[in-house]
């Protein structure tokens, strides 16, 4: 285990214009952490998330990754930005692209690895999510399952140390939310750090080493899974939990 | 139905697509030329069409044509990649540079070609250059109204493309440009990669129709002595009495240029389209 946490991230605060998003929030995660971020949408959580690879800009406090100063206008984002992959809701898969080229782009052009070296990695991915008779199909001939699990798959290529996810589930049909959780739950079982944004609590707990949840751009609630369902010492997560529990 | 009997079924399906759509072209084909050739007879009965001694002269032309793709290749060229300039600082985060850029299409896009040629030529080109009938560069000598037609045309042609492209990148969902940065790509690697491929599939229309007009345009540099198509046709109607077979000609010359480009421009969408759409 490192000495230094992978992600540190202390007393942010970010605005968008008039609107406060982030009012304080630290948290710190371990090499090989899961961290479950939970909460009502407008919490603050997606905005969290894009804050750690510098898709938005924070006002006050800091942000490392890796040991990387993110807030520092002089880090070269997109250095440290190899290091941190994301996956968005809506996939974000690039349509005029193959399956494979999707996942080989980042690597040959951003590391400037030949291609021929990523096509057996790319393949070799694509076989572990059980689509490599895909790789030449274009991303609207897949699922919407298969297509998350390509853009999973292509921020892995990059072979990043941290893997951050933004409600990856919410825009699949309920038959495909499953195939997504098993490779992220294969990821966290290979130790990969990653911090999810997500509204699925049977995958925090079965996952998760801790749950943070967000309310009104804070961390009011952080503890490990069975603690967090267990005993909520804040209001509002004691409201979120009988809620989800509901359904 | 067998499997067989079905792949017969739409191979026969597919041969009278195709043979619908050949009588169509066909059918189109025979409409255009049979009014042509009515309208062609209507007109002879009233001019003596003589085409013998047009024809001799079709060498001037070939000169002229190759002279008026010369210049309009290579502003199609420049022109481009100064629209792709100009479009990028429309976007850029600075004001400065969006100010700038909107100046120029703004101005350019304002007044007419014809009077833009005569500021460039009997202007900046006198005031850059005061005498002097050859412009160097790099070593070459250029033709000064070959050069000041080439950059008129370019500058000019610039700020209507700078238009489209500036169109076609923000048609693109700025989520493609997010994921794209997020691998680690810099703003120009995921403008060439990611942006640019997917605008230019969905600008091609548009931008074929601009390239269609610089060529078209390129005919007022006439204006400035260059012996491009129209001013050859201009100079044989003024030397012989066959100004109408000349012109007609001379519209034939740029239907040869435009043509094929609006073809190859049809035929690049249709390609593009097999490529995938999210």
């Amino acid at each position: 285990m490192s000495p230094h946490p992978m992600i540190e991230i202390r007393g942010v605060q970010k605005w968008f214009g008039r609107l406060h998003v982030l009012r304080g929030v630290t948290l710190s995660v371990k090499e090989g952490e899961v961290v479950v971020i939970a909460g009502a949408s407008g919490s603050g959580k997606s905005t969290l998330l894009r804050c750690l690879n510098g898709l938005e800009k924070i006002q006050q406090g800091e942000i490392w990754v890796d040991g990387v100063p993110i807030h520092d206008k002089r880090t070269n984002l997109n250095r440290i930005r190899q290091k941190i992959g994301i996956v968005f809701q809506s996939y974000n898969l690039f349509p005029h692209m193959t399956v494979l080229r999707n996942i080989i782009l980042g690597p040959v052009v951003v590391k400037g690895v030949p291609p021929r070296q990523v096509y057996g990695r790319a393949l070799q991915l694509l076989r572990r999510i059980g689509i490599a008779d895909k790789a030449n199909a274009y991303p609207d001939q897949l699922s919407g399952g298969q297509r998350q699990r390509v853009a999973i798959v292509r921020a892995l290529a990059m072979e990043p140390k941290v893997m951050l996810f933004d409600e990856p589930t919410s825009a699949l049909d309920p038959e495909m939310i499953k195939e997504v959780l098993d490779l992220m739950r294969e990821l966290a079982q290979e130790k990969m750090t990653m911090i999810v944004v997500t509204h699925e609590m049977g995958f925090a707990r079965e996952v998760a080493d801790r749950i943070a949840f967000m309310a009104d751009g804070q961390i009011i609630e952080i503890a490990p899974p069975e603690e967090f369902f267990a005993h909520p010492k804040d209001e509002r997560t004691r409201r979120f939990i009988e809620k989800i529990l509901a359904v | 139905m067998t499997p067989e009997m079905r792949g017969e079924a739409i191979g026969w399906a597919r041969a009278y697509q195709l043979l619908k759509i050949a009588g169509r072209v066909l059918f189109s084909a025979a409409l255009v030329t049979g009014t042509l050739l009515a309208i062609y007879g209507i007109l002879s009965q009233s001019y003596p069409f003589r085409w013998r001694p047009a024809l001799q002269d079709l060498d001037a032309f070939h000169q002229g044509l190759l002279r008026t793709l010369q210049i309009s290749l290579v502003s199609m060229v420049f022109g481009t990649a100064l629209g792709l300039l100009i479009a990028l600082a429309r976007l850029a985060p600075f004001a400065l540079l969006r100010d700038m850029g909107a100046l120029y299409v703004h101005t350019l896009r304002n007044i007419p070609f014809l009077v833009f040629i005569l500021f460039m030529y009997f202007g900046v080109a006198r005031s850059v250059i005061p005498t002097g009938a050859y412009v160097p560069l790099f070593g070459w000598e250029l033709d000064a109204r070959l050069f000041w037609g080439v950059v008129a045309l370019s500058l000019f042609e610039a700020s209507f493309i700078s238009e489209i492209l500036r169109a076609g990148i923000l048609s693109i969902h700025p989520t493609q440009m997010e994921s794209a940065r997020s691998l680690g790509m810099n703003y120009l690697q995921a403008l060439r990669y990611v942006i640019l491929p997917q605008a230019f599939r969905n600008i091609l229309p548009p931008l074929t129709g601009e390239l269609i007009a610089l060529v078209k345009e390129s005919a007022l540099l006439m204006i400035i002595s260059l012996p491009e198509l129209t001013l050859t046709a201009k100079q044989l109607a003024s030397q012989k009495p066959l100004q109408f077979e000349f012109y007609t000609i001379l519209a034939a010359y740029y239907l040869v240029i435009t043509l094929p480009l609006a073809a190859l421009s049809h035929l690049l969408e249709r390609r593009l389209k097999l490529g995938g759409r999210e």
